[in-house]
């Protein structure tokens, strides 16, 4: 269990943050400069906040009312700093055992060989970092940290250090590993698809305060805000007017139409009339009608929308089409409404190379509705 | 000839240089590595040695250390005397080579990534042990060049030792006050072996540590 609450206030720049996770691995996701590097620093104990107070399971590292604050040396926290962070002038095993020296001699030499083994590293031992892989020194950064029986583990960008296909392995190696020893961990990324492999619970952080703090599921369906949807990188994020809302439906109107989309009952957001509405469409969500299949009827083909193909990126296994909807206004996204997403088969198949007017179809459940 | 100014210069050196490391690597770790109010001061103290004529260092050295000055008469309480001994050959000598240490050795410490302290210290180092197991390590070629500019500069301190040590043959003549002695008495032999002999004794330091142990001044 993590429980955290922290004040830290610098010129143009305040941290103010509150969140609790019982979760395995937390996630601090959001973009740079948001603060989840001066929280994971508050965690650890090199940087006092203002205010605050940071519970690990039962122990608490700070509560600045009760003057309480731990030193990083007292907390038993694993650190694996982005770029790693290794002794130079040490050897791949005197980096690991590195945390053990208030044990025996031969404890720390077992622990030591202990951790080069499951991290895969025996016979790297005698090593310098500089002469490891970048896959090989964040585990050594990785069993430094471990060695010491962290009662967390915190990551900062544990991935941004390394080139990009030992990322995608590395990052699912990374995830099979915090699985393994155990250890509940906080890891600090940018990149969503990062958050979302390695944490169960994802916390977003903008400009220097948490906006949502969810069950990564959850987060990925259902973000709670405009500002939640835009950071995780969503396509078509848009707004809207409401019409009318129900615990069932909300109705919208956008860019002249009128859509229909799914409210959520849990979440019971019911806007009144005429208030702007944030939404999102997946982009791999919209349907392409045929046309040789016959008029398509009201029931499949809900928020019926007419446009033209003007622009279209090639993602390999899918194209990406850039929709302007035959609207009068401006379109809601530059020079286009919607971004669509067909697998190249359908391409091919339809030859939307060369016909580029189409019907597009929203069913309601695909419009996920933002609160605002 | 007489080698006494020879042997007492090099030991004064080296007891200066080590008065020198012991003041002047905590203060380099305070300038290198703490924000405080007054660093900006610290910082242009440390390099008055250096710009200061050594005649006016010394003059206020010696009314501090004076039969009149406050640390004389608290010494003279207790029955011992600085000024005009070789330990004030080596007090002036520190004093006109500490800031050579200082500098280099900041600069050492500087390049040293506070991350890798940082990692020391959640790894459950005490600030005493990041030092010596972290920041010495990674930062000692940069200390010890400044410890061999130190002696060099403490072996050739003229000015200063003039002022608070005298120059008693026998007793606090060093190398170079022996050398202005002999050209004074135009023994100008003696002047010229006895000058080479410095010449030689940094030579070989400056260039022979910096091809062994890879030193930059």
């Amino acid at each position: 269990m993590v429980s955290v609450e922290l004040v830290k206030r610098y010129p143009g720049f305040t941290l103010d943050v509150r969140w609790e996770a019982e979760d395995a691995v937390v996630g601090l996701f959001g973009p740079s400069g948001a603060g989840k590097t001066l929280t994971l620093q508050c965690l650890a104990g090199l940087i006092t906040p203002d205010a605050g107070r940071i519970v690990v399971d039962d122990r608490v590292f700070l509560d600045t009312a009760a003057g309480v604050a731990l030193p990083p040396q007292a907390r038993r926290v694993g650190y694996v700093f982005q770029g790693y962070a290794l002794f130079p002038h040490l050897s791949v095993a005197e980096n690991v055992a590195f945390g053990l020296r208030d044990r025996p001699r031969a404890e720390r030499a077992r622990r030591g060989a202990e951790v080069l083994e499951r991290l895969g590293l025996a016979g790297l031992e005698r090593r310098r970092p500089r002469e490891l892989s970048g896959g090989q020194r964040q585990r050594v950064a990785l069993g430094r940290a471990l060695a010491i029986d962290p009662a967390l583990l915190l990551l900062d960008e544990p991935l941004s250090a390394l080139d990009a296909p030992l990322r995608r392995a590395l990052r699912d190696e990374l995830r099979e590993l915090l699985a393994a020893w155990g250890t509940a961990a906080v890891v600090v990324t940018h990149d969503f698809t990062e958050a979302y492999r390695l944490a169960d619970r994802i916390v977003v952080y903008e400009a220097g305060r948490v906006i949502q703090s969810a069950p990564r599921a959850e987060l990925l369906w259902r973000p709670a805000s405009e500002a939640v949807a835009r950071i995780m990188g969503l396509s078509n994020v848009l707004r809207g007017t409401v019409l009318k809302a129900t615990p069932e439906r909300i109705q919208l109107r956008w860019r002249g139409q009128t859509l229909e989309a799914v409210n959520s009952p849990t979440r019971s957001y019911l806007p009144p009339p005429e208030r702007p509405i944030a939404f999102f469409v997946r982009p791999e969500y919209v349907r392409l009608i045929r046309k040789d299949r016959g008029a398509p009827d009201a029931l499949h083909h809900m928020n019926l929308m007419r446009g033209r193909v003007v622009g279209e990126v090639d993602f390999g296994t899918v194209w990406s089409l850039r929709v302007r909807l035959d609207a009068p206004g401006p379109p809601a996204q530059g020079d286009f409404d919607l971004e669509v997403e067909v697998p190249h088969l359908v391409y091919e198949i339809l030859e939307i190379d060369r016909d580029r007017h189409w019907e597009f179809s929203l069913h309601r459940g695909s419009i996920h509705v933002l609160p605002s | 000839m007489d080698l006494f100014p020879l042997w007492l210069s090099l030991r004064v050196a080296l007891s200066a240089t080590a008065l020198t490391l012991a003041v002047g690597i905590p203060v380099a770790l305070l300038l290198a590595r703490v924000r405080f109010a007054g660093r900006g001061l610290l910082e242009a103290v440390v390099v008055l040695p250096l710009v200061l004529p050594p005649t006016v260092l010394g003059y206020y050295l010696l009314v501090v250390i004076g039969s009149r000055g406050p640390l004389g008469r608290a010494l003279a309480a207790v029955g011992l005397e600085l000024a005009f001994t070789w330990w004030a050959a080596v007090l002036a000598a520190s004093i006109g080579s500490v800031a050579l240490l200082i500098k280099s050795a900041q600069a050492g410490f500087e390049t040293v990534d506070r991350q890798l302290e940082q990692a020391a210290r959640t790894l459950g180092r005490s600030e005493w042990s990041v030092f010596w197991s972290v920041t010495l390590p990674l930062a000692w070629r940069a200390v010890l060049a400044g410890a061999v500019l130190a002696f060099c500069r403490a072996l050739g301190e003229f000015g200063i030792t003039l002022m608070v040590a005298g120059n008693i043959p026998g007793r606090t003549q060093t190398l170079p006050l022996a050398i202005y002695d002999r050209v004074q008495a135009a023994q100008m032999d003696e002047a010229h072996a006895l000058a080479l002999i410095a010449v030689g004794i940094v030579v070989v330091l400056v260039f022979g540590l910096s091809r062994v142990a890879r030193l930059r001044y």
